[in-house]
């Protein structure tokens, strides 16, 4: 129980189905800032369960998060590439802490405000996304496992969140209109290049363009990803239609960031992609035909084709090429609406 | 409900309770105002300034009416904020409402050190004697601690300090009714108290100083509390304070015997129950009814869950605002390893208890330990 509205409504629905019902109040982060934000959470999850008259107990893995999430992060940051610490939250800390707590408390199941839905198909349980396409969470869930998957409930997965929203305001949920929590949890609403400056030394150099100009200077490899357009600090650029900057490339070895001009620029698409850490939800890799992948959450399903897997590594050739493949960034397969399962990006070429 | 977290706050006597009613409905007037509603007002809060002196031995025009225990410890500490002698030696097993306000005021030019702690959990003389420098102005040291109840050299303190001429600042919220708070043996120059930690109300407390004219204001205003804490006052409150802290004070022996009883009840059936149980902090220099315990092997967060189904109330570390729970800095501070410091519940007992209570208790726990 987040004090968010999914998983208020989804702890609603389960009260409802006749469960038995107890909520947690996770708290994975330990606030720097004088504001304490999760404050508001915690009040706003309390109310929900004072409605829904249920019990709300607090649990804190900030020291797991911090040693198997945090960490991570920052070695990805430093290494030049963009992690997505949501995938790893769940796989480490909801799915794997949080669950081992609520089974030794004695729960049949953990449930979760995820718009994603599962359905038992000949002895596996398959990841499906959620019923509401634009809300659909498979991708921060594509490394969950058959043990993971078969514990969990996801209430909401065949809702769509304006009923979401509608269901709580009439079950009388304070935040029925709270804001939808975007980016990393971790730095919420602050600027992650803020945020990353506290931990990891900012190392800038120059930024070349795709044919070896000299343009100006980036403040650190890391606060860039490869796709982005705002915030490089140099100008439009010349009389091209579309002349704005994106980054291509970081070149690690020379802490160069390599940009080019315009968003249909070639050198943002890329047809290959090779990915490492594959896991897939069934155990099992799947049929070679009719896949399609994501290559970040916002993204569209590409058709493609696995080329090569050599134990956990896994090469991909796309139908049509991907804009902004950046390392660090999960790959997930699907096969329609279910959610096969993903790898973490290392390359991409054409 | 079964309520053994009495060190995070007690419920209301019921005399108490019933005189905040009548104030509540019937004194309105302001005490400030020199008309007759006005001056039954302010009668009323003199005459709880008198109780609370009385019951530490001090007198009504060294108390002083704050917020609580949190607001009487920054009043200290932001009233030397420019003192020309600005070092403060305090410890590392203080309550936040201490080393957190230091910690804030450090970059405004108050320096502190916080002296360590031995796994007694109690704070050593010699150690804060060697922390003291030439612009030490402040020892801040707990009566009791929170956690563990160890009582701390607060006497003693002030013997080096008088020597010194430094001032001496102790944070006593835990101790009215437990032990004796007798200032003119004391002989500290301020004292926290916080009314709901002895079966009054919340939201209001007291700073004691032994000579006012040394504080400056922290709030400023209308010129309440001879102008060093303004604002209109919460008379009920503080009649509430004023009669809670008489109650206190009254036959402690007997109240102490009730405590030691509980506690003694509870240690030997835990012996039986878990014999691994491990008892913090020195056992014989510590508050009644306060008992910190370790259950290697156990989980605090998914004991006190269990607990609370069983509509029991025990705490962890100490409570915080948004339902938290992480190792407590005083049991690192004694020497707890993390694993050992998420094993540990406080349990205190307190005046709403009974024996069968705790054979509730005992039976719960029981079924609970592995």
């Amino acid at each position: 129980m987040s004090g968010g509205v999914d998983s208020a409504v989804a702890a609603s629905i389960l009260i409802d189905e006749g469960h038995d019902v107890e909520a947690f109040f996770m708290k994975n982060w330990e606030e720097e800032s004088e504001y304490c934000t999760s404050e508001q959470d915690y009040i706003d999850a309390l109310q929900v369960c004072d409605s829904l008259k249920i019990p709300l107990h607090s649990v804190n893995f900030a020291k797991e998060y911090w040693d198997r999430v945090f960490q991570y992060f920052l070695e990805e940051y430093k290494n030049g590439r963009t992690p997505n610490p949501d995938v790893l939250c769940n796989n480490e800390i909801k799915f794997k802490e949080f669950l081992n707590h609520a089974l030794e408390l004695g729960a049949d199941k953990i449930a979760t405000g995820h718009y994603v839905r599962t359905d038992n198909r000949d002895g596996t349980i398959k990841l499906l996304k959620g019923l509401d396409h634009s809300k659909d969470q498979s991708y921060f869930l594509y490394g969950l496992d058959q043990k993971q998957i078969s514990s969990a409930l996801f209430p909401i997965g065949d809702h769509i969140k304006s009923d979401v929203r509608k269901k709580a305001e009439k079950l009388g949920f304070d935040n029925f209109d709270k804001k939808d929590s975007v980016g990393i949890c971790f730095i919420g609403e602050r600027n992650i290049k803020d945020f990353l400056k506290q931990y990891i030394p900012a190392n800038p150099g120059y930024i070349i363009t795709s044919d070896g100009q000299n343009i100006g200077q980036h403040d650190g490899l890391m606060y860039y990803t490869i796709g982005q357009r705002k915030g490089l600090g140099i100008g439009g650029g010349h009389s091209d239609v579309d002349g704005a900057w994106y980054v291509i490339e970081k070149n690690i070895e020379h802490n160069q960031l390599i940009v080019g001009q315009g968003h249909n620029n070639p050198a943002l698409y890329h047809k290959f992609l090779k990915a490492s850490k594959l896991h897939w939800i069934s155990g099992n890799m799947p049929e070679n035909n009719g896949l399609k992948a994501k290559i970040r959450y916002r993204a569209n399903d590409v058709p493609c084709q696995i080329k090569d897997i050599d134990q956990n590594n896994i090469s991909i050739e796309f139908e049509t090429p991907c804009f902004g493949i950046a390392p660090g960034q999960s790959v997930v397969f699907y096969d329609g609406d279910l959610c096969l399962g993903g790898a973490i990006i290392d390359s991409y070429s054409n | 409900m079964y309520y053994f977290d009495h060190s995070a706050t007690t419920p209301l006597l019921p005399e108490v309770s019933e005189l905040m009613d009548h104030i509540n409905k019937d004194v309105y007037g302001n005490p400030s105002s020199i008309y007759s509603i006005g001056r039954e007002s302010r009668s009323i809060i003199e005459n709880a300034r008198k109780q609370i002196a009385r019951s530490i031995s001090a007198r009504p025009e060294q108390i002083f009416f704050t917020s609580g225990g949190t607001e009487a410890n920054n009043h200290v500490f932001w009233s030397l904020i420019n003192n020309s002698q600005n070092h403060i030696v305090s410890n590392v097993i203080e309550h936040p409402a201490v080393t957190k306000v230091l910690e804030f005021l450090n970059p405004l030019g108050l320096e502190h050190e916080l002296v360590g702690v031995n796994e007694d959990g109690i704070v050593s003389v010699d150690d804060i004697n060697k922390a003291i420098k030439p612009g030490t102005s402040l020892i801040s040291l707990m009566l009791a601690n929170n956690e563990i109840g160890t009582l701390q050299p607060v006497q003693e303190s002030v013997e080096i300090a008088k020597e010194r001429d430094i001032l001496v600042h102790t944070d006593a919220v835990q101790c009215m009714g437990k032990i004796e708070i007798d200032v003119s043996t004391l002989r500290v120059d301020f004292l926290s108290l916080s009314a709901h930690k002895f079966y009054g109300p919340k939201g209001v407390g007291v700073l004691y100083v032994r000579e006012p004219k040394k504080l400056s204001p922290l709030i400023i205003g209308g010129g309440q509390e001879k102008n060093l804490r303004a604002g209109t006052e919460n008379i009920s409150a503080i009649a509430g304070m004023g009669l809670a802290a008489e109650t206190s004070a009254n036959s402690l022996d007997k109240k102490v015997v009730a405590l030691i009883e509980f506690e003694e009840q509870f240690k030997s059936g835990l012996n039986k129950v878990f014999k691994k149980a491990i008892f913090n902090g020195n056992q014989s220099k510590k508050l009644p009814g306060l008992i910190n315990v370790s259950f290697p092997g156990n989980r605090s967060d998914i004991i006190m869950t269990k607990l609370d189904r069983a509509s029991i109330a025990v705490s962890n570390g100490s409570a915080c605002g948004s339902g938290d729970i992480k190792p407590s800095p005083i049991l690192s501070a004694i020497g707890l390893d993390d694993s050992m410091n998420l094993s540990t519940i406080r349990f205190s007992f307190g005046a709403s208890n009974t024996p069968q209570q705790i054979d509730y208790l005992l039976t719960e726990l029981k079924s609970i330990l592995i």
